[in-house]
């Protein structure tokens, strides 16, 4: 037995070497100058040289692009909760069939990807002028959202027993005042899972964000990094220090919310 | 008459619960949607405010169009073998990281890390690593390699392993939660009916995961049917037309060659051949299923 157990950590260490050394290369090369690489490709740098990383904050709006990731994501996110809570607790409470015919919809809805949409989505843009500002690009990303944001909702809401609510509405509390007062501190498992995942999403979409937010001032992360490799293909150490740095705030939400994120998944996996 | 009046109101606000969802809704799938669905009748440039209705031209247009075909042969290619490999790399993975093993957190968390990376970072890390990086580490073994990417005939295999590396760690977790779910006894029964650690794993184990292995293949298999971002920003559909694949396919026709609706013809069609292969897949895995 221990020698199999032996072996099974040998073969994960192995996958585990394989699936870090992308990474290990690109830490490399943001680490090291053009020389450096250039003398010897695997070595680590002699000594710790940051200077990659200051220059690449300078030329690049690494700033103004963090910003506009923080702002588009969470207000998205906000909304996306928000917005799918109510419908959910309405779509899990209401007993008429109007509300499985809006069920089914937003189930419906989630066949439509993206890439079907996107030409009458920018269209649509340009129309209502929502290009190259923040609001536009949530509400599209709030639409999206809603779609599963719903279904999970519906579907947590259906779990919790009614008398709780019965008791409170004998006691002459109105409907708003039970959703806010014994539904929402209900809530937080699936608002975990809802959070997590379309953060995730938002955060690194590269799409919407081209059809979007090509104005510099609003590129977020994924877009402005797209532009900045394509301006700096020669001077790669630069490139991969700006890389480095795009991967930073990621890795930490990853880090400290993986918890959320596994078990986000699980959810989402048994709702399919 | 008080009871009634306390229904009603109850109603009405659900019913304005309700209100902000479908709207946003409506404005950012059915609108466009329904918008989408009007272009591929006509023969808009995607720029001109004026549009001529053409009927089904686009749609006949589409089937004539060689270049379709090679695209979807590409798409359905690429989608195939990622999510066999997926899907595999992942109940391997899972298998692996389900037994008693030191530090499995931390294994979990690193074969799960490439995928919170975003497509853009993803996709140069790699492409410096095909061309400069993988050569240098094989030439030390007197191997000579060049990127994949810039090869016709390896260029799909080359975003293939980029996507597994990217995409092994959601059906992992959705498979090591499957594992979790298997009640012990049934795999030691079976070990002390005989059974070897494989046959326990064809026979047991493996129809036990039905679930996670229906929504893994479904989950894979449609988000590799749509993949963009990856191709856009590596190979951009080379070389040649090696890589073009159905998304960009439709990006390229809608935004650079001015041919707005016969794009919106292509959505359309895309859109039903993954409306139809969601319910051939769902509906094959499911009569699959075992119920524990």
């Amino acid at each position: 037995m221990k020698i199999t157990r032996a072996l099974v950590l040998a073969v994960v260490s192995v996958a585990a070497v394989v699936f870090l050394f992308p990474l290990y290369v690109a830490l490399l090369m943001a680490l090291k100058t053009a020389k450096q690489t250039f003398d010897s490709f695997y070595a680590l740098p002699p000594s710790l040289n940051l200077s990659n990383f200051s220059h690449a904050w300078e030329t690049s709006d690494y700033p103004t692009a963090f910003l506009n990731s923080v702002i588009v994501t969470s207000l998205s996110v906000s909304i996306i909760l928000v917005v799918s809570a109510l419908s959910g607790y309405a779509i899990a409470r209401g007993n008429k069939p109007i509300y499985t015919f809006f069920f089914m919809l937003f189930l419906s809805g989630m066949m439509v990807p993206f890439q079907v949409t996107m030409l009458p989505l920018y269209q649509l843009g340009k129309t209502f002028d929502l290009l190259n500002n923040y609001w536009g690009i949530v509400v599209i990303y709030g639409g999206f959202g809603v779609q599963s944001g719903v279904l999970f909702f519906t579907g947590f809401v259906r779990g919790v027993s009614r008398e709780i609510e019965e008791a409170a509405r004998i006691d002459g509390c109105s409907t708003p005042g039970i959703f806010i007062r014994i539904i929402m501190p209900l809530l937080k498992p699936v608002t975990a899972t809802v959070l997590v995942l379309n953060a995730l999403y938002i955060w690194n979409d590269f799409l919407l964000p081209l059809l979007y937010l090509q104005e510099k001032a609003y590129r977020t992360i994924p877009l402005q990094q797209y532009f900045f490799f394509g301006q700096y293909s020669s001077d790669l150490n630069l490139a991969f220090a700006y890389a480095v740095m795009g991967l930073i705030p990621i890795i930490v939400f990853f880090l400290f919310m993986q918890r959320f994120i596994v078990k986000g998944i699980a959810a989402g996996a048994v709702k399919g | 008459m008080k009871n009634l009046g306390r229904t009603i109101r109850r109603e009405m606000w659900y019913i304005l619960f309700l209100v902000p969802g479908v709207l946003l809704f409506a404005f950012a799938v059915i609108a466009p949607f329904v918008a989408g669905v009007r272009y591929s009748f006509t023969n808009w440039d995607g720029v001109s405010r004026k549009l001529t209705y053409i009927g089904l031209d686009n749609y006949v247009n589409a089937f004539q169009d060689a270049d379709l075909w090679t695209v979807l042969g590409n798409t359905f290619k690429y989608a195939i073998i990622l999510t066999i490999l997926v899907n595999v790399v992942a109940i391997l993975l899972a298998l692996l990281l389900d037994s008693y093993l030191p530090m499995r957190n931390l294994f979990r968390t690193v074969f799960f890390l490439p995928g919170v990376i975003s497509v853009v970072l993803a996709g140069f890390i790699w492409s410096y690593n095909y061309s400069q990086g993988f050569p240098k580490l094989l030439s030390s073994f007197g191997l000579d390699v060049t990127s994949p990417l810039g090869n016709p005939d390896q260029a799909l295999i080359g975003l293939i392993i980029i996507a597994v590396w990217q995409g092994v760690g959601t059906p992992m977790i959705i498979y090591i939660a499957g594992l979790q779910n298997i009640p012990v006894e049934l795999t030691e029964s079976a070990r002390i009916d005989g059974a070897g650690p494989f046959r326990v794993f064809r026979s047991v184990t493996l129809p036990l995961l039905g679930p996670s292995v229906t929504i893994n293949m479904l989950l894979v298999l449609t988000g590799s049917l749509k993949v963009f971002d990856l191709v856009y920003v590596t190979t951009n559909g080379g070389p040649g037309f090696a890589t073009e694949v159905i998304s960009t396919f439709i990006y390229k026709n809608a935004f650079s060659s001015f041919k707005a609706g016969y794009g919106m013809a292509l959505s359309m069609i895309f859109f039903v051949i993954l409306v139809v292969v969601t319910v051939v897949q769902v509906s094959i895995f499911r009569k699959r299923e075992v119920e524990v």
